[in-house]
C-alpha cells in the first residue's frame, strides 16, 4: 500500500468565495433598490431600470449568483477533503468559474435590456440557458471525476447531498427550457398555457429544493460538525434524511398553482407531498440543531455557530410554512401576496444567507492560515442581518394579511369594500418602506463581512495548495465488502431497473410529440390566436415584466370574480407561449382587462399612471411612444407560433405584417379621435392591442357550456 | 450525565469510573487508578486530548485487567501469519476485533494511532462491527508494538484462538435493506400515480392517462412482489410443507390477492388496483423485521471455548529451547511452560513440585485448588504464581473443558416468527378470513358474478395480516433496544416471547448470587496489634494469590509498608517472611500446621491462619459476599410465584445463609458437578416446567443451554460468557423481576394490538363484503392501521420499560 | 394535462438512477457503518487541540 501525498486547490475555493461576497452585494443592492422603486415609484428610471426589469435581475442574482456561488465554494472545500483528493481537473475547475460569472454577467446584460423568457426563475434566454447547460455538466464531470478518484472509500452524506444537486438541476433545466429560438435572444416555450404553468412550477419549486436547499444541507452536514468540532447527532437519521428527501421532493411543484386551472388533481398531488416533506425537512434541521447539544456555551463565544443555529433554525420555520402555505385554505389567503414574499425570504436571507456567512467567517481564515480580522466586526454583523431578517420578514407578513383581507372583504350590501385595487396597495406602502429599511440592514451587514474578510485576506496569505497525504483506495478496499462482481451478481435487478429505463425512455420518444400536439388543440371554440400586433404586444408585456406584478389567473372566489370578472378556465390559455399566470399582485389581475377601458385610457395610463389612478406606484413607460415597434421580427414570430402547433393559416407569416398595420391604424385612428396624435407604429400601440384582447375571447360564451378538457 | 451521584465521590476524568482505591491528581484532573493516568499522558504528550472532547469521560477503566499478559508470541511469523489479511514487503494488513470500543472518542483516537506510532499508514474503524483495520510499515513498527500500543491505551484488541478460525468472518447479508430500499422507492412512485385517481374520483384525464399510470404502477409492483415480498411468501410456504399456519400464511394470501386482483383490474382496464396498499404494506412489513432482527452483531452470544483460550502458548523443545506455538497445534507429549495467570490450554500432567490453579471458571468454585508434581490438571484452570511445566495430555479439541462445551443440548431451535402467539393466532385469521371471504363470494354469487369474485379478493385484501406482522415485530424490537440501552442484552426477541412463560428460576451460587472478587473478612483468633496488621498487609500484599489480594483489599485502611526479608511463597498454600526480626507465616490450615501430606479432597481453603514465629494466632475466615439487595430480589420473584432453585458447586458451607434468603421453598442443591446441573435441569423440563437458569461461569454452560432461557451474568459484556441466551449485566441483577415482568407484559401489548388491527378489519371487511371496496378505502384504511399500530406498540412498550424501572 | 405525463417520466427516471444509486452504495459497504463517518470527517485537517471537558461542568 502507498501513501500519496496531493494538494488540496484552495484557490479556486478563494475565487468562488469572492465571488459569492461580490455578487451577494451586487444581488441585495439590487433587491434594495427594487424595493424601494415600490414605496417610492420615481426610482423607476426609463426602460433599464424599471422595477419589472430589475426584479428579475434581483432573484436571479440573488440565487444563482450569490447562492450558486456559495454552493460552489463550500462544494469544493468540502467535496475535497471528504474525497481526501483534489478536485479531478484545476482546468474544470477554471472554466467552471469563469464560465458561471460569465453567465451571471450575460444574465444582468439581457434581463436589463428586457431580453427575458418571462418564466420566473427562468428568465435567462436560450443562448445563455445553453451555455448554464454546458457549464454545468462540465462542473458534474468535475465533481464526479474527484468522486471517482477519491482515497475515502465512504462518501459523506454530504456528497450525496451535491450529487442530488447537480443531477437534478440538470434535469430540471434541461426539461423548463424546451423553448423554440425567434431570433438569438428571443424564443419561445414549447409548452402552452396550463401545461407550461405545470412544467414552469415543477420547475420553480425544484429549483427550490434543489439549488436552495439540497446543497446546503450537504453545507450543513459538512460544516456545522467542522465548526463546532463534533461529529453531527446522528448519522444514521441524515442518510435517512437523504433517501426521504430525494424520493418526495421532485413532487411539490404544483402547490405553486393551487386555485389555478391546473386540474384539481395535480394540485392535490402537490398539496400532499408538500405535507409529506415536513418530516424529511425537521428531520435535517433537528439533526443540525442537536449536533451542537452541549455545546451550546461555544455557540455563545464562536459567531460561526451563531450564524449556522439562525440559518438552521429558519430553515426549520420555512420549511414548516412552505407545507402550510400549500393547505389551500392558507394559501387562498397567502397566495398573490406578500406573505410568499416574506416566506422565501426567511429562507433566502436566514437559511442560505446566514450558513453562507458562517462558512465563509470559518473557511476564509483557514485557507488564508489566519485568525480572523475582527470578531466584533463578525458578530456586529451577526445581528444587523438578524434585525434585518425581522425588519424584513414582519413587516411583509403583516402587509401579505391586511392586503388579502382587504381583497377580500365585502360590504354587508355584498359588494367589495375596497372594489378600488389602488387602495389595498396604498394601505400597505409603510409595510413597503420597513422592508426596504430591513434589507438595508441585512445588506450593511454583509458589506461589513466584506470588509472584515479583505482585511483577514491581507492580514494572511491564500495557502493555493493545502498539502495531505493520504493512501490509495485500493488499502481499504481490500476489505471482503465492496466487490464490484457482487454488484453483477445482483444483474436480476440490475436488468430490472434498465428495462424500466428503456421502457420509461422509449414510452417519452413515442408520447411527447403526440402530446404535445394534441394538447395544442383548441378546446375552447371561441378561443382564437393572438393577432400580430397583440402578439408584439404581449412580447413587450413579457419584456418589461409586467407578469412581476400582474396576474393573470382570476381564482375561483366571490371575491375575485366581483372585482375582475369570471375566473380563469385552463382552455383559455392554449396559445399563451410563455404563460403570464404571475405570482404576485402589485397590482391588480389583468386577464379580463379587455376592453374594460377605452384605448385613450391604456395611452394615458402608461405614459404616466398616476394621471389615471392618482397615487398608483406602477412605473411609467413613456418610452414606449418614441420607441417603434420591430416588424421585422413578426414573420419568424408567427412561424415559430405555426411549429408550435398554433392554427394560423398557412404561410401567414408572410402576410402578418399587414394585419399588424391594419390593426395598429386602427388603434391610431381611435386615438386620434381621443386628442391623442401618435404613429401607429410605436410600441405603445402594440401594447395596447394586446391589452384590449386580454380574456376577451371568453366573455362571450356563457361558463357553463364551454367544456376544458386537458 | 450522572452528576447527581458523583457529589460525594470523585469520578476518574479518563474512565468516568469512583476513585475508590485510589486518587490521582494530575494538573486539575482526577484519576482512578495509574492505569488511566498514564493512557491520559500518552495522549497528552501526542496531543491527542480532543478524545476527551467528544464524550466526558470516554475511557475504559484499565484496573481489574489481567497483568503480566505477554504479547510476545506476536513476534513469531508462524503465529502472525495466521492474524494477518495482506502483507507485502512494505505494507501488512490487519483487523482487530475491539471490544472496547463504544464512543466517538474511540474512533477519533483510534483513527490517530499514526500519531502514536509513526508505522502505521492508515487505521480506519467500523464501529458496528468494533474492528480496527490497521495497515502498517513493517519495517518501522511490528504487529507486536501495534497491539501492546492498543493495549496501553485501553483498546487492547480480542486476540484468542476464535480470531484465527475464522479470520475473515463474512459481513452481515444486506438483502433486507435491497428489499426495503424497492419497495420503498416503489411505494412513493406508486402513490404518486394513484392519487390523481383517488383526488379525481377517476374522473380525472380520459382513459390514456389511467392506462398509462397503472401500466407504469404494474411495472413497479412486479419487482416488489417478486423480490421485496419473496420471504412472506417463502416462509409461508415452508410454513405449510411443516403443516403449520405460521404468521406469513396469511400476509403472503393478502400480498398475493392483492397483487393477483390489481393486476387483472389494470390489464382488463377495470380499475386502479391495490398496488399503493400492497408496495406499502411490504415496505412496512420490511421495515418491521428488520427492527426487530437488529441484533448486537459485536456481542458474541454462542462463543465457544476456543474465545476463551490465548492464541499460543509456549512450548518447550528436546533441546530445552522454547517457541510459541498456536494451541490448535499442540500434540499429546508436548511440554509447554504455562505462566502466571495463564490459562491451561488443555488437560496435562503437572511436572512442576507444586502449584496451585483457580478452576473458578470451570468449576464456579473461587478458591484455588493446590496440585502437586504428577497430578492431572484440567483445562480451563488458570496457573497462579509461578510458572510451571506440564505435559500436554489430550489435544485441545479432546479436553475436559471442551466436552463440557459439546454436552448435549437438546433445546429446540425456533425457527419461524413468534410461533407461540402469533401461530395460534394466525391460525384463526386465515381460517376466519377465508370463511367470511367465501360466504361473501357465495352469497353474491347467485346474483352477480364478478361481484362475487370482487367480493372474495376484496376480503383477502382488506384483511392482510398487517397488525400481525408488525405488532410482534415492533413491540419486542422495541423492548429488545430498551433493555439493550440498559445492559441486559438478549440473544433475539424469541427469548423475550419465551421468558414470558417461565416457571422455575434456577440459579447457580459463585459469580452469580455472590460478586466476584469480594468477600467478608472477618479475623477469629488471639489479638493482633496493628503493628502486626501491618506486617501482614506487607506480606500478603506480595503473595499473588486471590485470597491475599483479598486480605490486602480489607486491611487497606492501613498504608506503609514494611520491608520484609527471606521471603518465601508456598504457591497456592501460603507465604512466608521476616519482618523486623518475627518471622510470620500466612496460609492454609495444612501450611500452618505443616503436615506436607498431600491431601488434595480438602482442597478448600476459605481461611487464612496466621502464625508469628510459631505461634498461630488465628485465622482470616473468608465468606461469600451476597449481592446487596438479593434478598429482596429473590423475595420479589417468589412473591410472583416463581419456583427457584440453587445449584451450587461449592459444598455446603452456606447453607443456612442461602435457606434464610430462599427460605425453606427453595431447592437448594451443593457440590454440583456442571453435569449435575445440566441433570438438574432436565429433570425440571420432565416434570414440564419452563427453566430460566441464571448462571455465569463455564461450570454451567451445559445447564445454562439446556434451560429453556440462560441468562449468563457478566461484570463486563466483552469478558468471556458461556453461550446463552442473554448477558445480564452485573448491575443489572436485581433487575431481573422486572425483566420478567416486562417481557410479560410485552404479550399483552402484542395482543392488545391485534385486537385494535382486527376493528380495523372490521371496517374493511364492511366495506369487502359488499364487494365494493374501493383502493382509496384501501389506502387510507392501510397507513392508518400500521402508523398507529407501530405507535401504540413503540409507546407502550417504553411506558411499560419506565414504569418498571428498567430505563435509567 | 399531457406534459405531466413528461414529467413524471423524467422524474420516475431520476428517481431510478437514485435507486440504482442506493443499491450500489448499500452493496458498496457505504452503510455498514452508520456511526463512525460522521467522526472521521473531523479528522483531516490538523485540528487544533482544544480541550472542552473541563467548561462541561
Amino acid at each position: 500500500m502507498t501513501i500519496e501525498k496531493f494538494n488540496y486547490d484552495n484557490r479556486i475555493v478563494r475565487n468562488f468565495a469572492v465571488a459569492t461576497i461580490v455578487w451577494g452585494i451586487v444581488g441585495m443592492l439590487v433587491g434594495l433598490i427594487a424595493a424601494l422603486q415600490i414605496p417610492f415609484p420615481n426610482l423607476n428610471a426609463g426602460p433599464l431600470l424599471t422595477f419589472g426589469r430589475v426584479r428579475p435581475v434581483h432573484t436571479n442574482a440573488i440565487i444563482f449568483a450569490f447562492v450558486g456561488n456559495g454552493i460552489f465554494m463550500g462544494l469544493y472545500y468540502s467535496l475535497q477533503r471528504l474525497c481526501k483528493a483534489r478536485m479531478f481537473s484545476d482546468k474544470l475547475s477554471k472554466i467552471h468559474f469563469w464560465g458561471w460569472q460569465s453567465i451571471i454577467v450575460l444574465a444582468a446584460i439581457t434581463l436589463l435590456t428586457g431580453h427575458t423568457t418571462g418564466k420566473e426563475y427562468a428568465e435567462l434566454e436560450w443562448p445563455i440557458d445553453i451555455l448554464i447547460a454546458v457549464i454545468w455538466v462540465l462542473f458534474g464531470i468535475n465533481m464526479f471525476g474527484t468522486i471517482i478518484k477519491r482515497r475515502e472509500r465512504h462518501l459523506y452524506v454530504a456528497i450525496w447531498f451535491y450529487i442530488a444537486t447537480v443531477v437534478t438541476v440538470a434535469v430540471l433545466h434541461i426539461v423548463n427550457s424546451i423553448e423554440i429560438p425567434v431570433s438569438i435572444l428571443k424564443s419561445y416555450p414549447v409548452y402552452a398555457g396550463v401545461q407550461d404553468a405545470l412544467v414552469q412550477w415543477w420547475y420553480g419549486h425544484n429549483a427550490v429544493a434543489f439549488f436552495l436547499t439540497t446543497p446546503y444541507l450537504g453545507l450543513m452536514y459538512y460544516f456545522v460538525p467542522k465548526a463546532a468540532n463534533r461529529p453531527v447527532y446522528s448519522y444514521r437519521l441524515s442518510i435517512i434524511h437523504f433517501w426521504a428527501l430525494i424520493f418526495l421532493y421532485i413532487w411539490a411543484g404544483p402547490h405553486h398553482l393551487l386555485y389555478t386551472s391546473l386540474p384539481e388533481w395535480a394540485q392535490s398531488l402537490g398539496i400532499v407531498f408538500s405535507i409529506m416533506l415536513i418530516a424529511p425537512s425537521w428531520g435535517g434541521m433537528i439533526n443540525g440543531l442537536l449536533t451542537l447539544r452541549g455545546a451550546w456555551d461555544r455557540v455563545r463565544e464562536d459567531v460561526v455557530l451563531k450564524f449556522m443555529v439562525v440559518a438552521i433554525t429558519a430553515y426549520g420555520m420555512a420549511t414548516f410554512e412552505g407545507p402550510m402555505l400549500s393547505l389551500k385554505s392558507v394559501n387562498a389567503i397567502s397566495h398573490f401576496t406578500d406573505w410568499t414574499i416574506a416566506h422565501v425570504h426567511v429562507g433566502g436571507l436566514g437559511w442560505n444567507g446566514m450558513l453562507t456567512f458562517g462558512v465563509l467567517y470559518w473557511l476564509i481564515p483557514r485557507i488564508y492560515k489566519t485568525e480572523l480580522y475582527s470578531k466584533k466586526l463578525a458578530s456586529f454583523h451577526f445581528w444587523i442581518a438578524t434585525l434585518g431578517i425581522l425588519f424584513y420578514a414582519i413587516p411583509m407578513y403583516w402587509a401579505g394579511f391586511t392586503q388579502s383581507l382587504m381583497w377580500k372583504e365585502f360590504t354587508t350590501e355584498g359588494v367589495l369594500r375596497y372594489p378600488n385595487f389602488l387602495e389595498t396597495v396604498t394601505q400597505i406602502i409603510p409595510m413597503y418602506k420597513l422592508r426596504a429599511l430591513g434589507g438595508f440592514l441585512y445588506l450593511s451587514g454583509t458589506i461589513t463581512m466584506a470588509y472584515n474578510l479583505v482585511k483577514t485576506m491581507r492580514e494572511g496569505t491564500l495557502q493555493a495548495n493545502e498539502p495531505a497525504e493520504a493512501p490509495k483506495l485500493e488499502a481499504l478496499t481490500m476489505e471482503p465488502s465492496g466487490h464490484w462482481h457482487r454488484w453483477i451478481e445482483r444483474r436480476p435487478i440490475q436488468m430490472l431497473l434498465l428495462s424500466l429505463v428503456v421502457i420509461l425512455i422509449g414510452g417519452m420518444v413515442e408520447m411527447i410529440p403526440t402530446f404535445l400536439i394534441k394538447s395544442n388543440i383548441p378546446t375552447i371554440a371561441s378561443v382564437k390566436p393572438y393577432t400580430p400586433l397583440e402578439l408584439q404586444g404581449r412580447d413587450i408585456y413579457i419584456r418589461e415584466g409586467c407578469y412581476t406584478c400582474h396576474s393573470q389567473m382570476i381564482r375561483p372566489f366571490r371575491s375575485e370574480t366581483e372585482r375582475y370578472g369570471e375566473y380563469s378556465k385552463a382552455g383559455e390559455f392554449i396559445y399563451d407561449h410563455p404563460f403570464q399566470w404571475g405570482s404576485k399582485r402589485t397590482g391588480p389581475d389583468l386577464q379580463r382587462e379587455g376592453g374594460k377601458y377605452p384605448n385613450v385610457w391604456h395611452y394615458n395610463h402608461l405614459i404616466d399612471p398616476t394621471t389615471m389612478s392618482p397615487g398608483s406606484i406602477m412605473p411609467a413607460y413613456s418610452f414606449m411612444e418614441t420607441d417603434d415597434l420591430d416588424t421585422t421580427s413578426t414573420g419568424p414570430k408567427i412561424r415559430a407560433m405555426i411549429t408550435l402547433g398554433v392554427p394560423y393559416p398557412k404561410d401567414y407569416d408572410k402576410i402578418a405584417n399587414r394585419d399588424l398595420q391594419k390593426q395598429a391604424d386602427i388603434i391610431a385612428l381611435d386615438l386620434k379621435k381621443n386628442g391623442v396624435g401618435i404613429s401607429s407604429r410605436k410600441e405603445i400601440i402594440a401594447l395596447i392591442s394586446y391589452l384590449q384582447r386580454l380574456g376577451i375571447d371568453i366573455k362571450a360564451t356563457p361558463i357553463s357550456d364551454t367544456k376544458v378538457k386537458l | 450525565m450522572s452528576e447527581s451521584k458523583i457529589t460525594t465521590k470523585t469520578i476518574c476524568y479518563h474512565c468516568g469510573e469512583f476513585c475508590e482505591e485510589e486518587t490521582i491528581l494530575l494538573e486539575d484532573k482526577f484519576f482512578c487508578c495509574s492505569g488511566c493516568q498514564l493512557v491520559y499522558e500518552i495522549l497528552k504528550e501526542n496531543n491527542l486530548c480532543t478524545y476527551y472532547s467528544f464524550e466526558d469521560s470516554p475511557g475504559k477503566t484499565t484496573k481489574n485487567k489481567a497483568i503480566g499478559f505477554q504479547y510476545a508470541y506476536l513476534d513469531t511469523p508462524s503465529i502472525a501469519e495466521r492474524l494477518i489479511l495482506f502483507k507485502d514487503k512494505n505494507s501488512v494488513h490487519i483487523r482487530f476485533h475491539i471490544p472496547k470500543m463504544h464512543c466517538s472518542s474511540c474512533i477519533w483516537l483510534l483513527e490517530h494511532l499514526s500519531r502514536l506510532d509513526k508505522g502505521v499508514l492508515e487505521n480506519q474503524v467500523n464501529f458496528i462491527q468494533k474492528e480496527l483495520f490497521i495497515a502498517y510499515d513493517p519495517k518501522i513498527t511490528s504487529l507486536r508494538k501495534i497491539v501492546e500500543l492498543l493495549d496501553r491505551i485501553g483498546y487492547e484488541p480480542e486476540l484468542n484462538l476464535e480470531q484465527i478460525q475464522q479470520k475473515n468472518k463474512k459481513k452481515q447479508s444486506r438483502v433486507r435493506i435491497y428489499k426495503i430500499g424497492l419497495a420503498g422507492f416503489a411505494f412513493g412512485n406508486i402513490m404518486l400515480m394513484s392519487f390523481p385517481e383517488y383526488f379525481s374520483g377517476g374522473v380525472y384525464t380520459g382513459e390514456d392517462f389511467r392506462k398509462i399510470f397503472g401500466y407504469l404502477n404494474l411495472l413497479l409492483a412486479i419487482p416488489v412482489f417478486f423480490y421485496s415480498a419473496n420471504e412472506f411468501i417463502i416462509n409461508a410456504w415452508k410454513g405449510i410443507q411443516q403443516k403449520i399456519i405460521n404468521i406469513d400464511v396469511p400476509i403472503a394470501i393478502g400480498i398475493i390477492a392483492m397483487f393477483s386482483r390489481s393486476t387483472y383490474e389494470i390489464i382488463s382496464g377495470t380499475g386502479a388496483g391495490f398496488f399503493d396498499s400492497m408496495t406499502g404494506l411490504v415496505f412496512f412489513m420490511l421495515i418491521g423485521r428488520n427492527f426487530q432482527d437488529k441484533t448486537y452483531n459485536w456481542l458474541a452470544f454462542d462463543r465457544d471455548y476456543k474465545s476463551y483460550f490465548p492464541i499460543s502458548v509456549t512450548r518447550i523443545l528436546k533441546n530445552n529451547l522454547e517457541e510459541p506455538i498456536t494451541i490448535s497445534d499442540l500434540k499429546v507429549n508436548d511440554r509447554i511452560r504455562i505462566h502466571h495467570q495463564e490459562i491451561i490450554p488443555t488437560d496435562s500432567i503437572l511436572l512442576e513440585e507444586f502449584a496451585s490453579i483457580d478452576y473458578s471458571f470451570v468449576t464456579g468454585e473461587s478458591t484455588p485448588v493446590s496440585c502437586l508434581k504428577g497430578d492431572r490438571i484440567y483445562a480451563g484452570g488458570k496457573l497462579i504464581g509461578s510458572t510451571a511445566i506440564v505435559i500436554v495430555q489430550r489435544e485441545v479439541s479432546q479436553s475436559y473443558l471442551t466436552q463440557l462445551w459439546n454436552r448435549g443440548c437438546e433445546k429446540e431451535i425456533s425457527t419461524s416468527y413468534f410461533q407461540k402467539i402469533s401461530t395460534a393466532i394466525s391460525k384463526w385469521f386465515v381460517l376466519i378470513t377465508l370463511t367470511i371471504a367465501t360466504t361473501s363470494a357465495i352469497y353474491w354469487y347467485s346474483l352477480d358474478i364478478n361481484k362475487s369474485i370482487n367480493a372474495f379478493t376484496s376480503v383477502l385484501v382488506i384483511a392482510c395480516a398487517c397488525a400481525l406482522a408488525l405488532s410482534a415485530p415492533f413491540t419486542f424490537g422495541n423492548m429488545l433496544r430498551i433493555l439493550g440501552k440498559n445492559g441486559i442484552y438478549l440473544k433475539n426477541a424469541f427469548v423475550l416471547e419465551r421468558l414470558a412463560d417461565v416457571q422455575t428460576i434456577v440459579f447457580d451460587k459463585t459469580g452469580t448470587l455472590t460478586q466476584l472478587n469480594t468477600a467478608n473478612i472477618s479475623y477469629h483468633g488471639d489479638e493482633i496489634s496493628k503493628k502486626e496488621l501491618e506486617a501482614i498487609k506487607s506480606l500478603a500484599a506480595c503473595s499473588s494469590h486471590p485470597l491475599s489480594k483479598l486480605l490486602v483489599k480489607h486491611l487497606n485502611s492501613l498504608d506503609q509498608k514494611l520491608c520484609i526479608s527471606n521471603l518465601v511463597e508456598y504457591f497456592g498454600k501460603g507465604i512466608q517472611g521476616t519482618i523486623d526480626s518475627h518471622q510470620y507465616i500466612l496460609g492454609s490450615s495444612n501450611l500452618i500446621q505443616d503436615s506436607n501430606h498431600r491431601d488434595l479432597n480438602k482442597k478448600k481453603l476459605t481461611s487464612i491462619f496466621v502464625k508469628i514465629d510459631n505461634r498461630v494466632l488465628g485465622s482470616f475466615q473468608f465468606t461469600n459476599h451476597y449481592r446487596d439487595g438479593l434478598k429482596i430480589t429473590i423475595n420479589r420473584l417468589q412473591n410472583n410465584n416463581y419456583n427457584t432453585a440453587i445449584i451450587s458447586g461449592d459444598d455446603e458451607g452456606e447453607k443456612i445463609v442461602l435457606e434464610n434468603i430462599f427460605n425453606k421453598t427453595a431447592d437448594i442443591k451443593f457440590n454440583q458437578s456442571p453435569q449435575n446441573k445440566l441433570d438438574y435441569i432436565k429433570q425440571l423440563q420432565k416434570q414440564n416446567k419452563k427453566v430460566l437458569m441464571v448462571g455465569d461461569g463455564l461450570n454451567d454452560a451445559g445447564a445454562l443451554m439446556q434451560s429453556n432461557i440462560g441468562l449468563s451474568i457478566s461484570q463486563d459484556i466483552n469478558n468471556f460468557s458461556p453461550a446463552c441466551d442473554g448477558i445480564v449485566l452485573d448491575e443489572q441483577f436485581n433487575n431481573l423481576p422486572a425483566l420478567l415482568n416486562f417481557a410479560k407484559s410485552g404479550i399483552r401489548i402484542v395482543i392488545i394490538s391485534f385486537l385494535i388491527s382486527i376493528a380495523y378489519n372490521i371496517v374493511g371487511l364492511y366495506f369487502a363484503v359488499q364487494g365494493n371496496l374501493s383502493p382509496i378505502i384501501a389506502a387510507i384504511l392501510m397507513p392508518i392501521s400500521t402508523s398507529s399500530l407501530v405507535l401504540y406498540t413503540v409507546l407502550a412498550s417504553s411506558l411499560k420499560a419506565k414504569k418498571l424501572g428498567l430505563t435509567k | 394535462m399531457s406534459v405531466i405525463l413528461i414529467l413524471i417520466i423524467c422524474s420516475l427516471l431520476v428517481s431510478i438512477g437514485f435507486l440504482a444509486a442506493f443499491f450500489w452504495s448499500v452493496n458498496n459497504g457505504q452503510y455498514d457503518d452508520d456511526i463512525s463517518p460522521a467522526v472521521r470527517i473531523l479528522n483531516d485537517d490538523e485540528m487544533e487541540d482544544i480541550d472542552l471537558t473541563n467548561k462541561n461542568k
